[in-house]
């Protein structure tokens, strides 16, 4: 910087007043970038305001010391921005007095929010293994083994990056909790037994601790480095966790468990005696109520998932066995074990070999995941699961009991009612005509839902068409064309090679550049069972928007239509836009009134929506499901039945070259999906909310080469 | 130096490739060649179906032919075509035929990427017919009873524009493969990149398992063993472990930020 800038800023002469010692020497204290960035602001605002320009070159020293090179940039604009706004005395008091801004820009940006993480940390915990935890925002953090809680932010240190650390060692804590046994059954139970609880809770908290930091220290070392290097306020605290650790060195045997730290607590349940260190920062609170009333949720609903699903898998042996004869199972036959596996080094899987009578069997993905969770929560497989197997009841059992409760809905016949094939895996043939199928109307809904949505999604929704547009004008060379654009090398040596050897010459000897004509129809068929009441709707109704709005680019031809019902007399599907059908603002409104209904009985709504897709002229034919759940239905459709009814719809749409994906929110469709559209024909989308952007994106992907 | 050229037929693999059988694949390839039957390979990318089809070379004593598919491969690339060579025409045989005429094993990787009329010399061959027609020769070959044919493919492509037809597909003895377990998996890096600490290749391992944890909720596919074997070998060169899986793992699978920086932090928590 010249002479002339340097004396305009510091004063003409160090004898004159306006000189001022303190400040040239903070100034002189600066780097040159920061001491160039001054000068340059001092002779651009002191063109606005002088006394302005005074101001910021006090300050601005001082607030170099506390913020960065963006902050301080921040700062004066703010205060430019309150002087053109007219409110002087706000410019003034912001530059003459930064500390408050500075204070405010502090906290602003070094903390870290939910948002920002949950996305990362929902991957993380699902790569660690285990159950699947769910990421949510609460207002602190905890865990109820079935999801973990976290806080809207942290701000414990001055960096977003520490603070991001924060968020992920409080995830793994959690995760360690629900992965090495502190929830196990046996050990709430002996919790719940403890009076005094809030105390025994908070001792056992750090027992606790103690023991899955151990844990952790010998599976994910990686992790226990950073718990050491930031779990700690002080080197005091560090201490403290240190004499508290010393003490208790069995904790951190490999064989130590929850119920080792439960006889521990009566030790330090008297806080004068020996006190308890403050809680580590990655460490949350317990809270045993919540965890107890999602883990009594998940026994019961898991208990009857392992017997439902090998009452089937007994069935289907037996079968084997017999023949075709199915006859109702005598208790005396056959019975699963569990035995412990020889070979423990399976990764993820639960260590656990299934048998029946002496034969080994493969479990389906479904048991093994089941198995697994009731494993994290017994450490074993209980006795009682394999019992009572034989018990479960069959399909048609379960119809005949529906008759007695009095309940089948008025069919609802009219001109339209169609009626439907169903397919019973037992019987391993249709019921003929079996569901009466009904083609209604989505009311149409004139709010500004669509408006709203396009707003939302304004810069993704750019973002879709462009990418639909790339698909649109990707242009493939074609080869042993009649004309085109240029020599087919290749094509023109054979020919000359055929013409030399005495044969006729081809007259394909060209490559031409061409668009490829896009031959493509899609029927999206929308899950409007009762399940996706709420957000699911909304998000369900969001994906369609864009989804619509992104195929007029395409010109692909495509129909929407939800479905849902009550029984097979009553199954209904609802139209929201035909395949001759334009884009117009009757569907949008109609899209718009897409409301949840009953139940969800799949199968015919795929042979009725198949049909429709079938009659449309395309040369690729997609049926994409949107749903939220398994298919079920009030009556006997659940289970395995409804599963292999629409695997049967699928497989029938296969065979007139339909295609046929699924997109589903329900995390655990990885035990059914594949089995039903077969591998790769499915995708889980773990957040709703991201199910509008997912959506086009496989979309896009599935209809290109 | 010098540079020996082996023609493709006679390649003959003499010293045992390492391959580690995950179940009875070895014998059910075996049986399958010597009653002439085709073999379909399944399974995601990196498992090992290529060497197991070279070990199966080495085992049974035949030559193998390796064709990758790609979308411009036609049926004349794989039966051969006439060349002008000093204003002479000569016929060149292609992989197939060759394969076909010199009682090889043909292993044509990644099927489902080769054009729709590729099916057309496939299905004779991969009947009980075993005939290979080469038109533009007017030939009809009856293939030797040595020769074998196994292509491979991957059946979790989300494109429905690639799929296997069933007409072809049911003329195959098909094979199944998947990511082998965590010991066997260990010993397979520690052989592959020798000299690999054990420690090493076993949180290596753990970690490829967190990925495949993440195959359909974000990842299209978990890691591979070969991107596991990549990673060791580099760790092996002297890069820092974090480094290498950055570098030979989770780059490779994902570009998404969110689930790259998940990926990233997964490695970290193992090493």
């Amino acid at each position: 910087m010249s002479e002339d800038q340097l004396a305009n800023l510091l004063g003409e002469d160090p004898d004159q007043p306006a000189y001022n010692a303190a400040f040239a020497e903070s100034f002189a204290a600066l780097n040159l970038d920061d001491q160039k960035f001054i000068v340059k602001w001092f002779e651009i605002v002191g063109e606005t305001d002088a006394a302005l320009a005074a101001e910021f070159v006090n300050s601005a020293p001082g607030v170099f010391d506390e913020l960065d090179h963006t902050g301080v940039e921040a700062w004066l604009m703010s205060a430019l921005q309150a002087f053109d706004d007219e409110d002087l005395d706000k410019a003034h008091r912001l530059l003459a007095e930064p500390a408050e801004f500075i204070a405010n820009y502090i906290y602003m940006h070094s903390r870290c929010t939910f948002e920002s993480v949950s996305q990362f940390v929902q991957h993380f915990v699902i790569g660690l293994g285990g159950r699947e935890l769910i990421i949510t925002k609460f207002h602190e953090a905890y865990t109820d083994t079935e999801k973990i809680f976290l806080p809207d932010h942290i701000k414990d240190y001055p960096g977003p990056d520490l603070n991001f650390s924060v968020y992920k060692l409080t995830a793994v804590h959690l995760w360690a909790q629900a992965r090495y046994g502190t929830w196990r059954f046996q050990v709430v139970e002996t919790l719940g037994r403890i009076s005094n609880n809030a105390d025994a809770m908070a001792v056992f908290n750090r027992l606790e601790c103690v023991r899955l930091d151990a844990c952790i220290g010998r599976e994910l070392p990686g992790i226990y480095r950073q718990f050491e290097a930031l779990g700690y306020v002080s080197d005091e605290h560090k201490q403290a966790w240190q004499d508290f650790r010393d003490e208790l060195s069995g904790l951190e045997e490999p064989t130590a468990t929850a119920l080792d730290s439960i006889a521990l607590i009566e030790q330090y349940l008297d806080n004068s005696k020996r006190p308890l260190p403050v809680l580590k920062r990655y460490q949350a609170k317990m809270d045993l109520a919540a965890v107890r009333k999602a883990m009594t949720a998940r026994i019961n609903r898991e208990k009857e998932a392992v017997q439902e699903a090998l009452g089937e898998l007994q069935r289907a042996i037996q079968q084997v066995i017999k023949g075709d004869d199915i006859e109702p199972l005598d208790d005396e036959e056959g019975r699963f074990t569990i035995v412990d596996a020889d070979d423990q080094s399976r990764g993820d899987g639960p260590n656990v070999d299934l048998y029946y009578d002496d034969e080994l069997i493969q479990m389906t993905p479904e048991i093994e995941d089941l198995m697994e969770s009731i494993i994290q929560d017994f450490g074993e497989i209980p006795e009682q699961y394999m019992d009572g197997v034989a018990r479960v009841p069959y399909a048609s059992d379960q119809e005949a009991d529906l008759g007695e409760e009095g309940f089948i809905p008025d069919p609802v016949q009219s001109a339209d009612t169609i009626r439907y094939r169903e397919w019973d895996y037992m019987r391993e043939r249709f019921r003929e005509g079996y569901c009466l199928m009904t083609e209604l109307d989505v009311p149409p809904v004139d709010d500004n839902f669509v408006e709203v949505t396009l707003e939302k999604y304004r810069g993704l929704l750019k973002s879709i068409k462009k990418t639909f547009e790339v698909v649109l004008g990707e242009s493939k060379l074609l080869r042993r064309q009649s004309q085109g654009d240029d020599i087919d090398i290749d094509a023109l040596v054979e020919a000359q090679a055929d013409f030399v050897s005495g044969q006729e010459m081809s007259d394909y000897v060209y490559t031409r550049y061409r668009n490829r004509e896009r031959s493509v129809a899609v029927m999206f068929m929308v899950d409007m069972s009762g399940s996706t009441h709420g957000w699911i709707n909304d998000a369900e109704r969001e994906s369609l928007i864009l989804l619509s709005e992104a195929l007029e680019t395409l010109g692909d031809r495509y129909a929407i239509y939800g479905f849902s019902g009550k029984t097979n007399k009553r199954c209904e599907t609802y139209r929201v836009k035909r395949f001759d059908e334009s884009y117009s603002s009757m569907v949008r409104q109609r899209i718009s009134g897409i409301r949840s209904k009953g139940f969800t009985r799949m199968g015919v709504a795929i042979r009725h929506l198949g049909h429709l897709l079938n009659m449309s002229r395309a040369r690729t034919k997609i049926l994409i499901t949107l749903s939220d759940g398994r298919p079920e239905d009030y009556d006997a459709y659940r289970g395995r039945y409804a599963v292999e009814d629409t695997r049967h719809a699928l497989q029938e749409l296969r065979h007139e070259g339909i295609h046929s994906f699924c997109i589903t929110i329900d995390k655990e469709a990885q035990d059914y999906l594949p089995h039903m559209y077969g591998a790769g024909n499915y995708a889980v989308i773990h957040e709703v909310q991201k199910l509008p952007v997912k959506v086009a994106d496989i979309y896009r992907r599935l209809t290109t080469l | 130096m010098s540079i020996q050229a082996i023609r493709t037929e006679e390649n003959l693999i003499t010293k045992e490739p390492y391959y580690e059988p995950v179940g009875n694949e070895v014998e059910v390839f075996a049986a399958a060649y010597r009653n002439q039957l085709p073999v379909l390979l399944k399974g995601p990318t990196g498992c090992g179906k290529t060497r197991f089809i070279e070990y199966m070379s080495w085992y049974l004593q035949r030559p193998m032919i390796t064709v990758a598919c790609h979308d411009d491969l036609t049926a004349s690339d794989l039966i051969g075509r006439y060349l002008v060579k000093g204003g002479e025409t000569v016929w060149v045989d292609g992989p197939l035929t060759s394969a076909a005429r010199n009682g090889c094993i043909c292993y044509l990787d990644e099927i489902v990427e080769a054009r729709k009329d590729t099916s057309v010399v496939i299905h004779p061959l991969c009947d009980d017919r075993r005939l290979l027609p080469i038109e533009k020769l007017g030939e009809l070959i009856q293939v030797p009873d040595t020769f074998c044919l196994a292509i491979s493919y991957n059946p979790g492509y989300q494109s429905v524009m690639k799929d296997l037809k069933q007409s072809t597909k049911q003329r195959f003895v098909a094979l199944e493969f998947d990511y082998p377990n965590a010991d066997k998996e260990q010993t397979i890096v520690e052989r592959e990149a020798e000299g690999i600490d054990s420690t090493i290749a076993a949180q290596l391992v753990k970690f490829g398992d967190m990925t495949r944890n993440l195959k359909g909720v974000g990842l299209e596919e978990g890691a591979s063993t070969r991107l596991l074997v990549n990673a060791a070998k580099l760790i092996l060169d002297g890069i820092p472990p974090v480094v290498a899986t950055d570098s030979a793992v989770a780059l490779a699978l994902t570009d998404d930020v969110d689930m790259l920086k998940a990926v990233h932090e997964l490695s970290r928590s193992v090493f």
